[in-house]
């Protein structure tokens, strides 16, 4: 079964789970106010359901890189990331250009192996291509590989200006 | 035209006493430098308005206004200003027609119309266009516009998706919408298109994209295209026909812009016409410049890879090229010939000569005559390594070997950097006292070439350029040039290049702005800094100036860092989230002590 089909079901059925908690409140207004509560009788607090952004529980974020922290499959990723053009838009080591940089660890999609490889895979609103029929589910693997290395040690969460140089620190 | 207004538009003597039927106050009387004269007019120019990107078709930057000089620019202070409400390259200018002005901004692409004649400038209107977002990540250099035109009670201006609209001045309603690039192809728009006669001329970038380079004229009134040419490939498609005179003999034959590229990989050579267009209503000629060849890497397309790295002349009614000319033939250091061409008649070995003034990528400042395509004088204007001057028998930069790039070789230290000496942001010119007025760079690079596959939709570079400061401990500068000779004749040093456009007035006074947010007042005569004022944000666009519904001059002038060096080199440039202004590598390390993203127009007056 490849990511693709495995992805799209769980992400159905957080749609689905969305609209049943909706149905469930429309169920519920008549009879669902709470004792003390000042809120409106139709307000029914559900933190474990509604959260802004999509659950961190998604499917594509549990995928486990199988190449994780691997020397050599990171290296032939560095390679990919050049022989795909990944290089000219995000710049050389992953620096930023064209594109965002990998390198400051900031993550606009969010920085799990499984949310980089679908980044990959599926591509991204701002121009991000979408690679999942271009490039085998492996190789993709090696270059989320090569692009979580680069960002080790790079998030900087303070920059300092007064001294002589600009002092960068932070996680 | 034969009016007698036409002759010389730009002596405003001229216009107010005989062909102006409401004198103004505020233009200038003063006499302009014996010979010189700036090249076109514009029908019913109004000295107080600015209708197109340069304000001319000249493209000269060059406003009659008069009212603040070098013994008043110390009084200037902010007048107004407005938010655009976006944080990205704010390169371009506004438009003042009518007492409205017009802005235009960055990706989304958002135009406003505000009335200058009510307290706090309320808006008129404000459109707001479909544009893809997946454009942003296509567009090489950050999400920048660079303007629109006015003409016929329309703005016309290009989406980065790769549309053209125009819209009705006085309502804001969109009245054609055409699409012109193809963003799967790697064409984003962000130039500003120039209506002549009726017809709005467009190119598209992606120059780094592996496109195809064109240019195109639509009919103003339906947005029907009139004509389009490529830049490169066989004559049919880049309209070489019987008009075709290039001026040196290695540019004569059939099908050059094919025959120069190995194979059919012109289909995917660059040329793309990103940069400003102008155009001489005499000769009825348009001039447009055509960006890098692609790749980068030049040891994968040998041969003068024509009509990239060129400046064009084309018949504005046909877009049949009437000459045609490579600053940097084979370009292997990317200088695009993109910059702006000001049309200029100058006083060269005694005689008028109707000249084009371009500050090149490459370094060179080139005065050609704009007839013929002749380089009557080619000289560097920053500091430089990688040619040791232009032949003027051919027109050919001399190459030094040593500092030319390649496959799988890393060379160091060339000068100019892929930025240019000078990049898009455009020069002006001032008729009273002869002299350009000229944004610069002072940086150089390593150059490593490197093979790369071509896949649509993605960039096709091939090359890794890492920057630095150039000699001198500077880098960047503000010019003034006289082009009747290739020399400087004054300079100010900045830290940072300087990344705006210029503005020259009837006052003698010339204005830019900086990377770190610097608005500076200039003695044109001298260069002395007789106001500077610190905007929120950097600055890469160009200001204007106008005449208010009080009769005062007013100066206008974006603030909002970004573009190419603003962000490509100094910040994390396709970030959703406008953080900062980030140091990238060693280009620019000090930049984010000074400035950070922005997106504001500021108004200054006496």
């Amino acid at each position: 079964m490849s990511v693709l089909q495995t992805a799209r079901v769980p992400l159905a059925i957080v749609a689905l789970s969305v609209l049943a908690y909706h149905l469930a409140q429309a169920d519920q207004e008549p009879q669902a106010a709470r004792s003390g509560s000042t809120q409106p009788t139709y307000f029914v607090e559900h933190p474990d359901h509604i959260q802004p952004g999509l659950s961190p529980r998604a499917h594509w974020a549990t995928l486990t890189n199988p190449y994780e922290g691997n020397a050599q499959r990171i290296a032939e990723g560095a390679k990919l990331f050049i022989s795909y053009n990944c290089m000219d838009c995000h710049g050389a080591d992953g620096s930023g250009a064209m594109g965002p940089s990998l390198q400051d660890g900031r993550w606009h999609f969010g920085g799990t192996p499984g949310d980089v490889f679908q980044s990959i895979y599926e591509g991204r609103p701002d121009g991000m291509p979408s690679w999942g029929g271009r490039i085998a589910e492996d190789q993709i693997w090696r270059l989320v590989a090569y692009v979580q290395s680069l960002s080790k040690g790079h998030d900087v969460a303070t920059e300092n200006f007064t001294g002589k140089t600009i002092a960068r620190t932070g996680h | 035209m034969s009016s007698p207004c036409r002759v010389s538009s730009l002596v405003l003597a001229a216009i107010v006493a005989g062909c102006s039927s409401k004198p103004s106050s505020t233009s200038t009387t003063a006499s302009t430098v014996s010979g010189t004269r700036i090249g076109s007019t514009l029908a019913g120019d109004k000295p107080g308005e600015w209708r197109l990107p340069a304000r001319d078709y000249a493209s000269s930057r060059y406003s009659p206004l008069a009212q603040i000089t070098p013994a008043n620019a110390k009084n200037l202070h902010v007048a107004w200003t407005f938010s655009t409400g976006v944080l990205r390259g704010h390169e371009g200018q506004p438009l003042v027609v009518d007492n409205t002005m017009y802005l235009v901004t960055p990706y989304p692409n958002v135009a406003y119309a505000i009335d200058l004649t009510q307290p706090g400038f309320p808006l008129k209107w404000k459109y707001r266009p479909e544009n893809a977002q997946a454009a942003v990540g296509i567009a090489c250099c950050d999400v920048v516009n660079r303007g629109a035109s006015f003409d016929g009670g329309k703005i016309v201006y290009n989406l980065l998706d790769g549309h053209t609209v125009a819209v009705d001045a006085a309502t804001g309603t969109e009245l054609w919408r055409v699409q012109m690039g193809n963003l799967n192809r790697g064409e984003t728009i962000t130039m500003a298109p120039l209506v002549v006669k009726n017809k709005v001329i467009v190119g598209s970038s992606g120059g780094e994209m592996g496109v195809r380079g064109w240019i195109a004229a639509l009919d103003l009134a339906t947005g029907k295209q009139l004509w389009k040419a490529y830049n490169i490939g066989p004559d049919s498609d880049i309209k070489v026909g019987a008009r075709y005179k290039p001026f040196y003999p290695q540019d004569r034959g059939a099908n050059l812009g094919a025959s120069s590229w190995p194979g059919d990989s012109w289909k995917i050579g660059g040329a793309a016409v990103w940069g400003w267009v102008s155009y001489d209503p005499e000769l009825n000629l348009i001039y447009h410049g055509t960006s890098n060849p692609g790749p980068w890497n030049g040891s994968q397309r040998p041969g003068d890879n024509k009509w990239s790295a060129a400046i064009i002349a084309r018949d504005a009614d046909t877009g049949d090229i009437v000459w045609a000319f490579q600053p940097t033939p084979h370009d292997i250091w990317d200088y695009d010939a993109v910059n702006e061409n000001i049309l200029v008649d100058l006083p060269i070995g005694g005689q008028t000569r109707k000249t084009l003034v371009h500050f090149d990528r490459n370094g060179f400042a080139y005065t050609m005559d704009r007839a013929t395509g002749q380089v009557l004088l080619a000289q560097p204007f920053v500091p430089m390594n990688w040619a040791s001057g232009v032949d003027l028998t051919t027109g050919r930069p001399k190459v030094n070997t040593d500092k030319a790039t390649a496959q799988s070789k890393n060379v160091k230290d060339i000068c100019p950097s892929l930025e240019g000496g000078k990049n898009q942001q455009p020069a002006a010119f001032s008729p009273r006292t002869g002299l350009f007025y000229v944004p610069t760079n002072n940086l150089c690079m390593d150059f490593e070439g490197r093979e790369v596959t071509y896949i649509a939709g993605t960039p096709y570079i091939g090359g890794n350029a890492p920057e630095k400061g150039g000699p001198g401990g500077y880098k960047g500068e503000f010019i003034a040039w006289d082009a009747v000779h290739g020399k400087k004749v004054w300079g100010i040093k900045e830290p940072f290049p300087v990344w705006s456009g210029v503005l020259a007035t009837g006052g003698d006074v010339v204005y830019y702005g900086t990377l770190d947010g610097w608005f500076k007042a200039v003695d044109a005569r001298n260069g002395t800094v007789l106001y500077q004022f610190k905007v929120g944000s950097g600055v890469v666009g160009a200001p204007i100036a106008y005449t208010g519904p009080d009769g005062k001059e007013y100066i206008a002038i974006y603030s909002g860092i970004g573009g190419d060096m603003g962000l490509l080199i100094a910040g994390d440039v396709a970030a959703n989230l406008p953080y900062d202004v980030r140091e990238r590598g060693s280009t620019l390390p000090d930049l984010a002590r000074y400035t950070s993203w922005g997106g504001m127009l500021f108004v200054f007056s006496l």
